[in-house]
């Protein structure tokens, strides 16, 4: 699946804008096509060694790709990396011109990018059908702009927050390396007798916060819980690689893409 | 389709914040960004009380990523608080700390503080520095829509709580000391749909335009705090800020209407009912930011609906809010140079000499003002409003450039030196200081206050501590060192029959409640399967 999603990424014109955003850089070579093919064939020769072809992390280096996306690296913070390293550890500064490091940080930036900014190939309009449709039932657990289930994660942001490559694995293969800790599938027993399903956005040994199937916050404190059933593994299906064809996943990942809070809203709107 | 069609049935029937439930003010919930549409940030309250005070102890702390410099007060509902910073907004359990939710835009084009978010059915809503509504389901954080209802690109920033009154949020402009046009907003709490815009300077031709030069289009009258509201007669009490460029003058000769003023505004059509300008044609950068508190008292012998402002310029007013006539100013601050005093039409009597020079010129109040935006409260059991004043003076510079806009140009400069904050209570029938009390400090906060029925008042100091005093002596009753500066003002709210006191500092949010003995907890038995 990786060779999959790193040859869409490499063989489309990526064209995110300059300077959008606070983490953006005004550096022409940002979202300029040939500083990223230029980029690429250097980060091909020097890094991915360490940090894989697409980014994504070998032995020797970490996922570039998925980092904290509450935190985005700016361009101007990559430069610096490139540049200087990280003084003790494996990243090694690097003695390549300006224009050389800039063509670098443009190929990082479209790898780490929103996928809303990147082209996508696919039909949304076919994704939106597949998203909402019985056969994948995403709109069961998930919530896009107002609409949907509350067991998964809001996915109105999902294309404005994630790379490409970030959802594609978040769909077929839920369970690498997702921390689920606020997904948690529950079930509360109540001392009061009473019991709850849902999802714990958050726990601890003294208390417990947990939504409901039917989307309603519940604040519990441990000394009022009998038994807690926890699922031991992520609730969203692990099947999808194989329970949709290639067309369905693609399109699917169209409509994802383009999920952004900051788009306009005709794009945006589920339905 | 059906599942999905009974999910949406169930979150609909849940509880819903209507207008009623913000109308009637705080109780064991804290729905808007003052408490109560009147601005009292006063609540009925009162297990923590003059005589419980000394049991005060924190019960919860919560680290707000990446925060440096909190100015958001907390909103309550139902056992969970809603705290914002920058292009953020968190879901906290109220009785544990902690967090339930994040959501955060950080692609935002601006990184603004924030002062707080709104509720309103079943969302909850904040804005992003750079403008864009943001409407989240109040249980999950999912978001509902979020809309873009200004261009950051025209110099306006947003960094207020929403206001929302009959389905209507209503919202501001800030940005005003580099130049752009301000303007107090309405849209639909269901959609984020423009209802109205009313801008704060006219525009070419239109009334009051002949009070400018020719800088009309990037004249300021920014409105950057949220204001208030009378449910009676529908109207919105929202203040405004400098004109622009703020310290020179000479660019825009005449009064510059609406900057420095309070507006009645129609809260239907966003039309003004009528204005009172503070400081006209202010070249101090004194903005109107400040509260504009409903109360209705006797003032000069008379019963009126007034509306209460301690203005950054050093004067406390009071006006009659239903016909905007000015009834009364007294000084709110001891050392004030640029006015002898305010006339009896509310104009300032001038003082040479106030102007900034190129050489500058000492003034006072400085440019902080003589109070700004911390949060004031009025307690209708003392029938005292209490105001974080501040004694400072500065030197103010004009600069002879050439004024340009959005390059964060303000046409000189100021300076401010010394000064100590004062909490200071004030009689709002005599506009007289009834009690003070002076806190040490480096005059750097932005914290306010809340008051209660427990005739207790809880107040930020210019030191890092959070103090409980008597409401109504003003005698210390209990403190506590938060150790970092204060930029925010603390509410109340109680979940399960305990009350608690909630304050961000510059990087979390405490609360404190009454000292209880420990509960040791069982764990349940946990399955994993
Ligand atoms: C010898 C292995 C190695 C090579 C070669 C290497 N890196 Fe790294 N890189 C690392 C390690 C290890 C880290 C993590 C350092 C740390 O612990 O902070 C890192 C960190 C980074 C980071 C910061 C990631 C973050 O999330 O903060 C960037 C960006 C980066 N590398 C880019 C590059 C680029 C571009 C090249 C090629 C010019 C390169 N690296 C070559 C090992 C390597
Ligand atoms: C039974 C409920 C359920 C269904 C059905 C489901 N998901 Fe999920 N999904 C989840 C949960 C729970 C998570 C969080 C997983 C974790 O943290 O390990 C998740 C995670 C995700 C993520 C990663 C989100 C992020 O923030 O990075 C994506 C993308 C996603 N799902 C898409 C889909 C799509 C597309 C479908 C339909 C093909 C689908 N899901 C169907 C429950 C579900």
């Amino acid at each position: 699946m990786r060779a999959l999603a790193l040859l869409a990424l490499l063989t489309l014109p990526l064209l995110a804008q300059h300077g959008r955003y606070l983490s953006d850089s005004n550096n022409p070579a940002i979202g300029d096509p040939v500083a990223i093919a230029a980029g690429t064939k250097l980060f091909m020769g020097s890094c991915a060694g360490c940090h894989g072809p697409d980014g994504g992390g070998g032995a020797r280096g970490p996922n570039l790709v998925r980092r904290s996306l509450w935190h985005p690296l700016s361009d101007d913070a990559i430069f610096q990396v490139v540049r200087k390293g990280v003084p003790g550890t494996d990243m090694p500064p690097t003695k390549l011109a300006d224009d050389q490091t800039w063509n670098l940080v443009a190929f990082i930036h479209s790898l780490t990018g929103p996928a809303s900014s990147n082209p996508v190939p696919g039909d949304p309009a076919a994704g939106k059908a597949v998203f909402w449709g019985a056969k994948a039932g995403c709109g069961n657990c998930h919530a896009i702009r107002g609409q949907g289930g509350s067991m998964g994660p809001d996915l109105s942001n999902v294309g404005g927050s994630r790379p490409l490559a970030v959802i594609r694995e978040g769909i077929v293969e839920p369970a690498k390396d997702l921390y689920y800790l606020g997904n948690e599938a529950a079930t509360v027993v109540l001392k009061n007798g009473q019991t709850l399903r849902g999802v714990a956005k958050n726990r601890s040994n003294y208390s417990i916060q947990l939504v409901d199937t039917t989307g309603i916050l519940h604040l519990l404190q441990m000394n009022d819980v009998k038994s807690l059933t926890l699922s031991a593994s992520t609730p969203m299906p692990t099947d999808f690689a194989t329970r949709l064809s290639k067309v369905e996943l693609r399109d699917l990942l169209a409509y994802l893409a383009a999920q952004d809070t900051r788009a306009a809203e005709s794009k945006g709107s589920p339905q | 389709m059906k599942l999905l069609l009974s999910l949406f049935l169930t979150l609909a029937a849940s509880a819903q914040v209507r207008h009623e439930d913000v109308a009637k003010g705080p109780g064991t919930d804290w729905l808007t960004y003052a408490g109560s549409y009147n601005g009292w940030r006063y609540s009925p309250l009162s297990q923590i009380n003059a005589a419980t005070a000394k049991n005060i102890v924190p019960k919860w702390v919560y680290h707000v990523p990446g925060a440096r410099g909190l100015r958001s007060s907390p909103l309550v509902y139902q056992g969970v608080l809603y705290i914002t910073s920058g292009n953020s907004i968190h879901a906290v359990d109220a009785r544990s700390g902690r967090l339930v939710w994040q959501y955060a835009d950080p692609r935002a084009k601006e990184a603004g503080p924030n002062r707080g978010a709104a509720i309103w059915a079943d969302k909850v809503y904040f804005t992003t520095s750079d403008n864009y509504l943001t409407a989240l389901n109040r249980h999950t954080g999912a978001v509902i829509f979020s809309k873009k209802f200004a261009d950051v690109e025209k110099g306006t920033t947003s960094t207020s709580a929403p206001v929302i009154a009959k389905g209507k949020v209503i919202g501001g402009s800030a940005g005003g000391d580099g130049g752009m046009r301000g303007f107090v907003m309405a849209l639909s709490a269901d959609t984020g749909a423009e209802l109205w815009k009313a801008y704060t300077v006219p525009a070419k031709g239109e009334k009051g335009a002949e009070t400018w030069g020719n800088l009309l289009e990037w004249g300021g009258g920014a409105a950057w705090l949220s204001g208030t509201y009378d449910p009676e007669l529908n109207t919105l009490f929202w203040t405004t800020g400098n004109p622009w460029p703020d310290y020179n003058g000479s660019v825009r000769m005449g009064d510059n209407l609406y900057t420095c003023s309070l507006l009645a505004l129609d809260l239907d059509t966003g039309k003004m009912k009528w204005y009172f300008q503070f400081t006209p044609h202010d070249t101090h950068d004194w903005d109107a930011q400040s509260w504009p508190i409903l109360v209705d008292t006797e003032i000069n012998g008379r019963p009126r609906k007034a509306v209460l402002h301690a203005n950054r310029n050093g004067f406390f007013y009071a006006l009659d809010r239903v016909t905007g006539e000015f009834l009364r100013a007294t000084q709110l601050i001891d050392k004030i140079t640029w006015a002898k005093g305010i006339d009896d039409k509310g104009r300032p009597l001038m003082l040479p000499n106030s102007e900034p020079t190129p050489q500058g010129n000492w003034v006072c109040p400085s440019v902080k003002g003589a109070t700004n935006w911390m949060g004031q409260s009025y307690n209708p059991g003392t029938g005292l409003l209490y105001v974080l004043t501040l004694e400072q003076c500065g030197m103010y510079y004009r600069s002879s450039q050439e004024p340009q806009p959005m390059k964060n140009f303000s046409g000189g400069g100021a300076t401010e030196e010394g000064g100590q904050v004062i909490l200071r209570a004030l009689d709002p029938k005599t506009g007289k200081r009834v009690w003070e009390y002076p806190m040490t400090g480096l005059g750097r906060m932005w914290t306010g206050t809340v008051s209660t029925a427990g005739n207790v008042l809880f107040s930020g100091d210019d030191d890092g501590h959070f103090v409980a005093l008597d409401a109504k002596t003003g005698k210390n009753l209990w403190h506590f060192n938060i150790g970092e500066t204060l930029g925010a003002s603390p509410i109340t709210y109680s979940v399960d029959g305990k009350q608690y006191v909630a304050i961000a500092s510059a990087s979390a949010v405490y609360s404190f409640g009454l000292f209880e003995p420990a509960v040791g907890v069982e764990a349940p038995v946990i399955q994993i399967k």
